[in-house]
């Protein structure tokens, strides 16, 4: 009980230190503290739960596997969800047909003269068509936007983060989640505009 | 002043405030007169908000014992393949 307790007062630093030596409590306890963060990555990039399982599985396998070779040139956090966002990445690019280069991606990304959609409260536009108009935009990223994305957005980790774990410079970083971004809020703009009174989706008496 | 342009270019950053200060004060001056940016800020910093509203689900408790199971064989494993090349060795 006493020694349950040590280990979950510990450091990530120390929890991996032990488990280099075989102390698989300490392993355990590293699970323990990322699974559902390692989870909710994977399910936020795929979008489905068991693709995400997969990888739940397969990223504490490979950090199982690997943990002896972890040098802590990065916290464990940056490295388990690098290896997640490997993963994920694998199974993305499985799935989706081949695109074209990002980098070489010729797209207008702004259109013009947007319609002002915006200044409603956000519950009042967060109707069940908004949620899907927005699932369907995330899954229409490409994957290496999609990454960034995830990360940056919804799990909204750092520049500097996001790119240690897809070892990418921060420019690109900043570069990439700018493009993710407008996608799916070009994605939006057509959605509200197809709704003849978005702001009054929700609660409003006809 | 700067051009429409390049406010675009840096409007992400402008949203994360992630620019010198006398870039955003540039930056507020245009989109202070400017419809067509001001709809570009506000459209582009409304879909940030409406995606972090939307939950993400919570792990389901079966995913966790079956990573516990598949762990638990792992090592099973290597305790297996310890023992056998030890034996051997």
């Amino acid at each position: 009980m006493v020694e349950e307790r040590a280990v979950r007062d510990e450091s990530d630093e120390a929890l991996v230190q032990r488990a280099q030596r075989d102390d698989e409590r300490a392993f355990g306890e590293l699970v323990h503290r990322y699974e559902s963060k390692v989870y909710s990555l994977a399910l936020k990039m795929l979008r489905n739960p068991e693709d995400a399982e997969d990888v739940l599985q397969d990223t504490f396998l490979r950090a199982y596997r690997g943990i002896k070779s972890f040098q802590g040139n990065s916290t464990f956090s940056t490295w388990i969800y690098r290896i997640t966002a490997n993963s994920a990445l694998m199974r993305l690019r499985k799935r989706q047909l081949p695109t074209v280069s990002i980098d070489d991606a010729d797209e207008r990304e702004v259109p013009i003269n947007i319609a002002d959609w915006a200044p409603g409260p956000v519950e009042q536009m967060l109707s069940q068509e908004t949620q899907t108009a927005m699932a369907e935009a995330i899954e229409s990223l490409p994957v290496e936007f999609r990454q960034v994305f995830v990360l940056r957005d919804l799990e909204e980790l750092s520049n500097a983060e996001v790119a240690e774990i897809l070892d990418l410079s921060v420019a690109a970083v900043k570069s990439r989640l700018h493009r993710a971004r407008l996608k799916i809020r070009n994605r939006l703009a057509t959605h509200f505009a197809e709704q003849p009174k978005p702001r009054r989706a929700m609660g409003a008496q006809p | 002043m700067m051009t429409c342009k390049e406010v675009l270019e840096s409007l992400s950053e402008f949203v994360d405030e992630d620019l010198k200060a006398d870039v955003v004060q540039a930056m507020h001056q245009h989109i202070g007169v400017c419809s067509e940016c001001r709809a570009e800020f506000d459209t582009l910093t409304m879909t940030i908000k409406l995606y972090r509203h939307y939950e993400t689900p919570q792990m389901p408790a079966p995913c966790h014992d079956r990573l516990v199971k598949v762990l638990e064989l792992e090592k099973m494993k290597k305790k297996a393949g310890q023992s056998s090349s030890g034996s051997e060795g």
